[in-house]
This record gives structure tokens, sequence and C-alpha cells, in this order.
């Protein structure tokens, strides 16, 4: 008997083992047919449910977003008397985190391709399919929301014909909210989905598709063992970062954590091993035995690169060391988060942050917020610039604080993507012109059915990064949705735009634009200024600049009266709270000279309309 | 303690005007004699041998419709239990609607030498606007009557800043109040308050607040023309046109004087700390009729609060902040630890320091309440 496989008798029926997720756009209901599942196989007691059960943090409940990726093994006895294990990994759906969706793919045999009846093939559907199908996944049509009076079964199921390719005659119908059709889409599983492949004696192989972070054990890592066996006490490989581990535990993921004894070929599991930080496994690498190492890794092993970055500055400086402490915490647990120390003349101490998106940045913020109370200050996103200097040496600059002398620099070149964008035909000439206007170039579209279209354009990251899906949201009214992936880097010709406050630059809020963007993005960021300072008892200019030279120029007139016009004996004390609340207040925003700007400030400027 | 300030809130009115957010009543001669009973009462639970008032100030609601027998009640209990200066001030609200030429002379008799009278304009739409039960025919009768009587000082309340007032509108007003000679004039700016008539407008979007640029604008007529007619403002609101005629009671509460409260509502400050009574009349006349204080909350004051405070209210009047004064109760150099701060105001004139005074300009009036924000206030 080979070694590592010990005296515990493996289980040979991974006949009765179904791994798959579930493919959806945004909205579709895959949070809630999730939910059904769960609950018609009994995983959770109804008393303990919880809607969107596997989003565990409280913000991807509200937005109604999966950020982390999640696994569940929830056991089924099937209309044919057997019973099976049926491994649901639930994959974020946002594109900023198509990376994820990417390795949870690989962890599967199969997928639901969750379509909404009424809203019919989105964007995302299309972009998550293709994903699986350059995975050889085996996939289900499920039509959803059969019930609403605007489900359109018939049009959807061409929809997925023409648009998908897809086969969608026997497309599962259902209605996730209603528990319509539940017990079809498990049966649909059990037949159609295929069951693992995968040798319990072979060496060992195992795909980490994401890790969780548990203050007690460290890193918890999710995987799919594709050959042999996992158990604890082995000696384990990374076969990318090639650390070593011992097996502590390891178990199934059943909402809560259920140790067993091993995880065998076709299993999708937890292990823990003594890693400290989520930040010291790769998401994607594989796991084998030190003893009887595979030959090679499996695919999937991707380095997920930052692409978006942006300084966080606390609000008051003495919250610093609170920062550093709760980036360290966050980047347990999410691996694409990076940062560095970085200072500014105007907001002081605070960190660099290299994000995978905007949504991305939003989350990190968010949870800055919300679980460590943190009140920050965001600069301006910008993507990473390849300047190249008269001398040759060629710079990456992310950070406009760190923008060479232009008087150096003999080339600049900044990062492309290919956007595509679906969306119902009518609205292709406003996209069109919004691409336009988004120096976007190579910009085409074909049908994908009758009134659908995709348009495919290439253009700069940075034009997307600022407010770019909103704008689409807001010419498409909401039809409209964006995917996009890196190009490569194209020559450009770039500027800093400096902002001043009655003349004293804000770091926080300099730029790098594309030449024929400075003026109308220095007059937004000044108008925005504007609106968001309160106006003090003197005038304040507000000034976008490149070098010396102003190019945008708003001005804050200052209050003439704002005195109550009685004061007496009763009022003193209620008047006394006020102002001292109002003191609260500004001790809260960052001076610049005599200028308090708001944290509200920093964030308008960043949004396109006023909400 | 210094000499004290006695305010005795009379919640009473005949109509509750739309903007007021004080504590007021409509009420008929039951309510109103317990209504005295319990003030008595109160007067003896309030520990008069702290105390020394050289002001009594009977303000509401409406003082003058209380009948005069139960005012004399009241101004009669007060001799008679509280300790009061040789020269002590008495002071009256009244609204035109209750000036007659009796009950003029009975409020006389009682002391009384200061009257405030609620003209608030001489203008009738903008009269029935505020809800007043008067017209301006009648606030000028009431006025003769109050000379005629004859007090020591005879002061007139005025509104602006309203919708669709204008700059000559109201300087018109200013001019014809200013035509009949009072000694004072308080010229208040109407503030919509949450819970009044004109809050619940306001909300509604049925009113709206006058531009704040054109609010500016009044303001610094207001000072600049009345400054021309011979009064002198003392306060944000308050003009007097001689010294003499200054409001003595209002000015403690912005001096940081000592005060005590009685009746529902009313605030007292005794230096230190400060307590308010309970605002409905019922809550407050019942725990009376129980023999227990009629407190509503009280708080001690820190001395950064009370910097803070002093600050807040120095900004408010012309003589500005007592530094010594300042230094000597809280322990805080306001010059020393806002040198930068102290410059920029001087240097874009919205105050002056002079001696052991920072005063506010007209211009640092304006923006008195910002102005407060500003200042660092460690010891």
């Amino acid at each position: 008997m080979p070694a590592g496989t010990g005296s515990v008798p493996l289980d040979r029926r991974v006949n009765n083992v179904r791994t798959f997720c579930i493919i959806a756009h945004i909205d579709h209901g895959k949070s809630t047919l999730a939910d059904r599942l769960i609950q018609r196989c009994g995983a959770v007691e109804d008393r303990d449910f919880r809607d969107q059960i596997l989003d565990s943090m409280d913000l991807e409940r509200e937005r109604g977003i999966t950020i982390k990726s999640n696994s569940v093994t929830l056991s089924y006895t099937a209309r044919d008397g057997a019973t099976y294990s049926l491994n649901l990994i639930d994959t974020p759906g946002h594109v900023d985190f198509s990376h994820e969706v990417r390795r949870a793919l690989l962890a599967c045999d199969g997928a639901l391709l969750l379509v909404d009846a009424a809203q019919g093939v989105e964007a995302q559907t299309v972009a998550n399919m293709y994903l699986a199908l350059e995975h050889d996944l085996e996939m289900v049509p499920v039509l959803n929301k059969i019930d609403l009076p605007a489900a359109d079964v018939e049009r959807v199921r061409e929809e997925i014909e023409s648009d998908l390719g897809l086969d969608a005659e026997n497309a599962v119908l259902c209605s996730a909210k209603q528990g319509i059709g539940i017990d079809d889409v498990l049966e649909a599983i059990v037949e159609r989905l295929p069951a693992p492949s995968g040798d319990p004696e072979a060496p060992l192989q195992a795909l980490i598709f994401d890790a969780q972070y548990d203050p007690y054990r460290g890193a918890v890592l999710l995987c799919r063992v594709r050959q042999g066996v996992l158990r604890p006490g082995q000696r384990v490989r990374m076969m990318h970062s090639q650390s070593e581990h011992e097996v502590e535990e390891v178990g199934l993921l059943q909402l809560r954590r259920v140790k067993v004894d091993h995880l065998q070929a076709g299993a999708v599991g937890y292990v823990i091993a003594g890693i400290k930080a989520v930040s010291d496994v790769a998401v994607g690498d594989t796991i084998t035995e030190v003893q009887r190492p595979a030959s090679e890794p499996l695919p999937g092993y991707k380095e997920a690169k930052p692409v978006v970055f942006s300084s966080l500055y606390p609000m008051s400086n003495e919250e610093y060391p609170d920062l550093a402490k709760a980036l360290e915490k966050l980047k347990l647990n999410d691996a694409a988060l990076t940062y560095e120390k970085d200072s500014s003349a105007a907001l002081g101490f605070g960190f660099r942050c290299g994000f995978l998106g905007l949504l991305h940045l939003e989350v990190v913020q968010e949870r800055l917020r919300r679980e460590h109370d943190l009140s920050l200050i965001v600069s301006a996103p910008s993507v990473r610039y390849r300047v190249t200097l008269n001398d040759g040496r060629l710079v990456e600059v992310d950070n406009p604080s760190y923008y060479p002398n232009p008087a150096e620099i003999a080339a600049t070149a900044e990062p492309y993507i290919k956007v595509a964008v679906m969306m119902p035909e009518r609205y292709v000439g406003p996209v069109m012109e919004l691409c336009r206007e988004r120096r976007g170039a190579k910009t085409a579209f074909n049908y994908l059915a009758v009134g659908r279209v995709e348009l495919t354009s290439e253009m700069p990251l940075a034009e997307v990064l600022f407010d770019f899906n909103d704008r689409l949201k807001t010419v498409t009214q909401g039809y409209g949705s964006l995917d996009w992936e890196l190009l490569d880097y194209r020559d450009t010709d770039l500027v800093k735009v400096d902002i001043l406050v009655n003349g004293e630059p804000v770091d926080a809020l300099a730029q790098l634009v594309h030449r024929d963007k400075a003026r109308p993005r220095a007059l937004h960021y000044c108008e925005r200024l504007a609106e968001s300072i309160p106006r003090q008892q003197f005038k304040i200019a507000i000034q976008g600049a490149i070098g010396g030279t102003v190019i945008a120029r708003t001005t804050i007139n200052p209050f003439r009266k704002d005195v109550t016009a009685k004061c007496y004996g009763g009022d003193i004390t209620r008047k006394r709270k006020l102002l001292e609340k109002q003191r609260k207040g500004k001790k809260r925003m960052k001076m610049v000279g005599a200028v308090p700007i708001p944290q509200s400030a920093f964030v308008s400027v960043l949004k396109t309309d006023k909400d | 303690m210094d000499a004290a300030g006695l305010y005795i809130h009379v919640p009473f009115c005949t109509a509750i005007c739309p903007y007021c957010d004080y504590a007021v009543l409509i009420a008929g001669e039951e309510r109103r004699a317990g209504y005295v009973a319990a003030l008595l009462e109160e007067m003896e639970l309030a520990g008069s041998d702290r105390w020394r008032f050289d002001t009594v100030y009977l303000g509401g609601g409406t003082p003058s419709a209380l009948a005069t027998t139960r005012l004399a009640q009241v101004v009669g209990a007060v001799r008679a239990r509280m300790a009061l200066t040789d020269d002590v001030r008495l002071h009256l609200e009244v609204n035109p609607e209750d000036v007659t030429v009796e009950a003029a002379r009975a409020w006389r008799e009682l002391g009384v030498g200061f009257v405030s009278l609620g003209v608030q304009s001489l203008d009738d739409g903008a009269l029935r606007f505020l809800g007043r039960a008067h017209g301006a025919r009648r606030a000028r009768q009431a006025f003769q009557v109050l000379r005629e009587v004859g007090f020591d000082t005879v002061s007139i309340d005025l509104m602006y800043g309203f919708e669709g007032q204008d700059a000559a509108g109201w300087q018109d007003q200013l001019e014809a109040a200013a035509a009949l000679a009072p000694d004072h004039l308080s010229c208040y700016q109407l503030t919509f308050h949450q819970g009044t008539v004109f809050g619940r407008r306001l909300a509604r979007g049925v009113l709206a607040e006058l531009d704040p640029e054109i609010q500016a604008e009044l303001f610094r007529l207001t000072h600049r023309r009345l400054a021309d007619l011979g009064y002198e403002a003392y306060e944000v609101s308050s003009f007097a046109a001689r010294e003499a005629h200054r409001s003595r009671h209002n000015l403690k509460y912005w001096t940081h004087a000592p005060y005590l409260g009685l009746g529902p509502s009313a605030h007292s400050f005794d230096g230190s700390s400060r307590w308010w009574n309970l605002a409905k009349l019922r809550l407050w006349q019942t725990a009376l009729e129980r023999g227990q204080r009629p407190l509503a909350g009280e708080e001690a004051l820190s001395p950064s609060e009370l910097a803070l405070e002093s600050v807040m209210l120095g900004l408010r009047i012309t003589e500005g902040i007592d530094l010594a004064r300042l230094r000597a109760r809280c322990g805080v150099d306001l010059v020393a630890s806002n040198r930068a701060l102290v410059e920029r105001l001087c240097d874009s004139g919205l105050v002056v320091v002079e001696g052991d005074r920072l005063r506010p300009t007209l211009e640092g009036l304006a923006v008195a309440d910002s102005l407060a924000r500003e200042f660092e206030l460690s010891e």
C-alpha cells in the first residue's frame, strides 16, 4: 500500500459526489437559490436560517454581493434512493472578482447557469459562462423567477440558445423565492452533472480555491482534492510557493466546520495546517504530499494583481496605528489587498493600497469603517503608469506624489483594457458616445440575439476607474453591464493635476490624467470641493493647476452672517452642546491652512452625479 | 455670589404665535390661579438665602396676559420672600393688546421700570403673517400709553428677515419704530424652530427661509441704521439709546452672571451649575404641589465648558470676552493659546483686542456662532 493512505478504508463511492457552482448575473437570485438548496437538504434548522446564508460578511448581505468564495457540503437523498454529497461552491459575482470566480470554477465539475426568467441573459451571465466553458464544466440552465408576471420562459430559452449556445430544451424551471422547482434543480444536479473523476491512490493534488481567516487557527484553506487523500499528520508542500506545512485538521464545510478523518479525491473541504495568515497562502496553489509529490501542479494559479491604487489616511493622525493594525487583519483574509506606508503633507501618515478594482476599494474602505470603526480619507484612485525617463530608465508610478519632474520624462504609458458592455440594442448610440468620451479605440459591436448587443472597446483603464460604471448605468438606464480584462500598456500624454485650496496644494487630491482630460477633471474637482467645503468667514479659492498654470478655479464665498438672533437663559446649555458638537465635527476635518476640509469632500470628488 | 437676576416664566398667552417655541399655552383662570400658587411654592423651595437679586424679569409667554391682581400677587411674593438690592430693576414683557392705561398704571405701581413691548412690526401685513393679535395702530397706541404712564425704559421688540422682506421695507420699519423714540430696541431675525407652525410649514415647503445673503444684508442694515438713529448695539439683537437703558437682566445671561429661573421651563445658573425646570405647566405644578423641586435636568459645568460658554456668549456682546476673568475662572489664556487665529481674525476685521477684552466688530457679531467654533480652549 502506498505511503500516506493510512489504515482507514477509503470511501470508493465518489459516484455519489457532485461539485458545482451557480453562475448568474447579479440579482438573478443566486443567493436565494443557494439558500433554498441548503434548506431543502436540511443543512440548517429553520430557526437558525437567515437569508444569504453563505454570505457571512454583513457587507455581502447588504450589498447583495458575494466577495469571498465559500462552500457547503449538502446531503441529498435523490429520487433514485441513493444519498449524494453535493458540494456547492459559492462564487463572487462582480467583475472585480473574476479572478476568484475562475479559481472557484476550477474546483467544480459542473455549474448551474441561473437566468432570471424575466430579465433574460445578461452580461455577467455570458462572461462567467465563458469562464465555465473554458474549464470544461458541465452546465445545467436553470430559469429562476418563473412566478413573476414578467417572466417569459420561451424568450429566455431562446436567448440561452442563441447568446450562449446552450441547449435550453431541458432547462429547469424554478422560483427560488417561492420554493418552486427546488427538487427539480437537485435532481438535475444529481442526474446531469458528472461525478468527480480522480484516483484516491494517486499522489495528492488538492487545489486551494479560497482561504478564510480564523483568529484561533490561522488560515483555513478551502480546497478541492483532485487526486489522492488529505489527512491530518501529513507533511504537505504548496507546489508554487514551495512552503511546507503539517496538516492539523481536515473537514467538511457544512455552514460550520465539521472535522473528518480524511478528504479524498473528489472531496471539497477545508484544511488547517498551522498557517498564520491568508496572505501566506497563494490561493490557486496546489497542495501535494512531501513524501510522494505529484509531478505537476493543477492549473489555476495566477497572482491576483492589484490594478487600482489609492492612499488611505485616518481622519485623525492618532488613528494611524489602528489603521495599520486593521489593514494587517484585513490582509489575513484578503490576499489581493496590498499596502505600504505612505505620507501626505496635507493628510499625514497613511497607506498606499492596491486593489483589484473600485468595488474592491469600496469594500475595503467599508470593512475598515464597520469592522474597525475607522473613518478614512481615500485619495483619488490611480492606475500604475510606466514612465520612461530621459536616461532610459523605466519607473512605475501609481502615486501622483512620486511623479517625476516632467522635464526628465521621455515617454509615459498607461494600461489599456478591453471593455465588454452587454445591453439592449437601443443603448448602442449613447454607449458608443461614452466610449468615445473615454478615449475608447476599436469600438465595435455585435448582436448576441435579436435586440441584444455586445459592444467592445479598447480603453485606458484610468478612464474606467473614474465613474465609468456609474455613467454606463445612467446612459443605459441600468440595463448595461460591464466586464473588462487587461490588455497591455500604450503610450499616453500624461500630466499631473494639482488641486490647491487657498494656494496650498492638497497632495491627496493630486492626480495623473491624460492631457485632454486635465481641464474638465480639474474643474470637476474644483466644483465638487466648492460644494462640500463649508463656507468660512473668509473667501476660499480652489484651483486646479498643471505645474504653475491654473487650469480651473472655483471660489467659496465667505458667509456673512450665522449668529442666532436670540440667546437667553434657557438656550445656553443647548446652544453650548450644539457648539460642542460642531467643534467635534470640525476636529474631524482635515485642515489645509485655515480651511477645514470634511471627509465628504474627498469622497464627493470621486462621484459624477449629485446624490 | 454676585448680584443675580430673577427670571419668572409666565407661560400663558391669548394666542400662540406660529414661530414661537417657548413653553406657552392658553389656559383659563383656574389654571392661572394654580400656577401662581405653585410659583409661590417654588420661591419657598428655591433657597432665597443664597441669592441677592438686582433684576427681576417677568417673561414668557405673555406676563401682561396675567391679570394685574395676579401679577401683584407674584411681585408681592418676590418682594416678601427674595432678597432684592435697593436699585433692583423690574422688567416686564407686554403685548400691545394688553396695554391699557389702567393696566400700565398697575404695572407702574408694582415697580416695573423696564417694559418690553412686543410690537414685532408696524406693518399690518407682516403682523398678520406673524399671527399676532394686534395691528400696527394698536401697537402705536400701546406705546403712547406706556410713555404717558411713564416707565424708565420703554423698549420695542421687532422681528425681521422673513420671506418677501427687502432692505427698503425693513428700513422703513426701523425708521417708523425709531420715530416713536423708544429707549431700547430688540430686533430679532425670524428663526424657524422644529415643532412650531412655521417649522412645519418650512418642512412642507409652504414657507421658505429668506436668502442668507439678504439676511446678512438686513442684519448689517439694522446695525448701521440704528447706529445712525442714535441707538447703540450692545448685543447681537439689542440696541439702547443710552447705556442706562440696556437690559441689565439680559446682560446677565451674556456675561455668565448668576440667575435664578422660576416657572415652567425656566433655567438657573449659579456660576458653576445650571439646572432647568420641567417645561410642561402641569408637570411643573404637580411636582411643586408634592413639595418637590420641579427639575427637568441639571449639569455642573467643567472649567472647559464654562470657558466655551464664556467665549460663545462674549462674542455676542459688543463689550466682548473678559480675558482676565476667563483666565481667573477657567485658567484659559485665550489669546496666548490662539495666537495665529486671533491675528487672522484681527486682520480680517472680525475682532479687536483691547486691553483685557477681545471684542467682536459688527462683522464679527454677524458670524459670532462660527467664531466660537474656532478657539482652542486648552488650559
